[in-house]
């Protein structure tokens, strides 16, 4: 192995430099992960110096930022992930008919008004919370994706798992967090609109209360009731997605 | 491509992973069906809301200092052990 040393000097390349970009983008995550600034910083600082130790393995060419998402995903599961988290039981029997619903008829004027937004008066933390509350896995798919910007591959690269794996986490992912969002933009009064909203579910309906502090760290992800809702991908895991058979290299492109 | 398979790729779609052809019956699709249209614009709006409230704050100064300092004792250890 060359040594961080010998690379600097023979292609003149200076750490600090090439990673100092990606501090903030790779804090953010961190702190998504372990969920307290103090691991998030230990976090960060041991991705660095893994990443300037082994320098020499990365591939010139490949995407710098996933390659130090990969550092960290793979030092977080040896340091962290062992002794604090504990895995989340959910039922993917989706109601997504009924979400939607929802969401279209409380966003009546998303479409002809481009400024207004989509929950408009929900807190940034409300947000991280939904984010938060979903399952590890489900939770970094979605911010590799929606807040980092990755391509599936990239994911797949930096998750150590196939393109497949990260499309069906990212649907179910996306599709807990739309269900989470809903449920605080609901308890918490954000939706706009005066009608009164329509659950399918009952157990879903939640009364309107006041909020006491702290509160909402304790967001869960609410198991689906069983019913005559269709079931998408009632499997775990590999999801069979049928583009994916047809042509591999042109469907999953980079960029 | 019928509403169904809208509903299942949807998402895939907005992130433009489907690939050229897949990508381009979606759009034809959603040029004819109202729903599907209107289903892909909340979705994409959803997708901004979240990235938007989600933004990437600034990581703490003294962490940028604790990083560059880490990096250069490295460094010296690893010089000072050659
Ligand atoms: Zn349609």
């Amino acid at each position: 192995m060359k040594s961080a040393e010998v690379h600097e000097h023979e292609q003149g390349w200076d750490f600090e430099k090439a990673a100092m970009p990606y501090v903030d983008s790779l804090y953010n995550t961190a702190y998504r992960m372990t969920r307290n600034s103090e691991d998030a910083e230990d976090l960060v600082q041991e991705t660095y110096l893994k990443a300037y130790k082994y320098y020499d393995k990365f591939e010139e060419g490949t995407n710098f930022k996933a390659w130090l998402f990969k550092i960290m995903k793979n030092t977080f599961i040896n340091n962290y992930r062992k002794k604090k988290l504990s895995p989340h039981k959910i039922d993917f029997s989706e109601i997504e008919e009924s979400y939607e619903r929802v969401i279209q008829k409380n966003a009546p004027d998303l479409i002809k008004d481009p400024e207004s937004e989509i929950f408009q008066d929900m807190m940034d933390e409300d947000v991280k919370r939904s984010l938060d509350s979903l399952p590890h896995d489900y939770k970094m798919v979605v911010l590799l994706a929606d807040i980092e910007g990755f391509s599936y591959k990239e994911i797949a690269e930096i998750l150590d798992c196939p393109v497949g794996t990260v499309m069906s986490r990212l649907y179910r992912g996306r599709k807990m967090l739309e269900r989470t969002l809903l449920e605080y933009a609901k308890k918490y009064g954000y939706i706009r609109s005066g009608e009164p909203v329509k659950m399918r579910s009952r157990k879903d309906e939640v009364k309107p209360k006041k909020r006491a502090p702290g509160e909402g760290d304790a967001a869960e992800v609410h198991e689906p009731e069983d019913g005559d809702e269709t079931v998408l991908f009632a499997d775990d895991e590999e999801f069979e997605f049928e583009l994916e058979e047809e042509r591999e290299e042109e469907e999953f492109q980079i960029e | 491509m019928i509403c169904y398979d809208v509903k299942r790729v949807i998402y895939f779609f907005l992130d433009g992973q489907l690939g050229e052809n897949k990508q381009k019956d979606f759009t034809s699709h959603l040029n004819l069906c109202g729903d599907c249209e209107r289903r892909a614009a909340i979705q994409s709006r959803l997708r901004q809301f979240v990235k938007k409230r989600m933004h990437i704050d600034p990581a703490p100064e003294h962490l940028k200092r604790r990083l560059a300092r880490a990096v250069r004792a490295f460094r010296a250890e690893w010089s000072a052990s050659q």
